[in-house]
């Protein structure tokens, strides 16, 4: 949710998600993307990962989603960046957030129950 | 290994269709009355053009090795649902470092005026 920032009189935005491989496989549908490292525990085992993963997209989404909603919508945004810094697997609570980093730009974080962030250097350029 | 830096792929039109943007906001947890979520980009134009690069036999990205690194989307404008776009890849880059393969990815797409939409650009790290 946006939440007014009082000292910089502009937005920031929040939102925590905790992944499920419901949401996991919705995404593998819609998005296409059905590598079975997101969808077949065996065959992800197979490969040397704890389990089904989360899309790296997956998060992107939700970070361009929050990173919209400090923009002001989603026909503002016109840069996102990140870099795929850690995996996340069902039952990972992610929050995802987005802070004002002068004009038009947002610095974005993603970062999981542990403390650990999942997605590093991520930034957003909007239009004011 | 051959590098294939400089290659390009044939152009690939897609059409935005409701019943998918609707499906994909669903699944990144977004309502689909806002519009094409920005990171749609995933299905109109990576998801279009990364294939074509995994199909390459000179390009010999091993699938099973791939590691989606780094992700970045620069829109001129969103998306709008019903209309049809073009898009195009290319290796931007493609080298070896310490065992590593390091494949940037671009794709560029346009909108049916051939007005630029939306630029990927995508880190793909290859693991030995």
């Amino acid at each position: 949710m946006p939440l007014a920032d009082p000292v910089r009189g502009s937005l920031m935005s929040e939102r925590r998600v905790t992944f499920t491989r419901e949401q996991i496989a919705a995404y593998a549908e819609a998005s296409g993307d059905h590598n079975p490292i997101h969808l077949d525990n065996d065959f992800a085992r197979s490969v040397g990962l704890p389990g089904v993963i989360a899309h790296g997209m997956l998060q992107m989404g939700i970070m361009a989603t929050v990173a919209a909603e400090a923009a002001g919508g989603p026909g503002r945004l016109r840069r996102l960046f990140v870099r795929f810094a850690g995996m996340v697997v069902p039952g990972d609570t992610v929050t995802f957030r987005a802070e004002p980093a002068g004009e038009g730009k947002l610095d974005l974080t993603a970062v999981n129950q542990r403390g650990e962030a999942v997605l590093t250097k991520a930034a957003a350029d909007y239009e004011p | 290994m051959i590098g294939v830096a400089g290659r390009t792929y044939p152009a690939v039109k897609i059409e935005i269709l409701a019943d998918r943007v609707a499906e994909f906001a669903r699944a990144i947890g977004v309502d689909p009355r806002d519009g094409v979520p920005p990171t749609y980009a995933a299905v109109y134009s990576l998801g279009v053009t990364a294939p074509q690069l995994f199909g390459d036999d000179e390009a010999a990205v091993d699938f099973s090795k791939l590691l989606h690194a780094e992700q970045e989307f620069e829109w001129k404008r969103q998306a709008r649902v019903g209309e049809s776009v073009v898009s195009r890849g290319r290796v931007a880059s493609d080298a070896s470092r310490r065992g590593m393969r390091f494949v940037t990815f671009e794709t560029d797409t346009t909108d049916e005026d051939g007005a630029p939409l939306c630029r990927s650009r995508t880190l793909f790290v290859v693991r030995s």
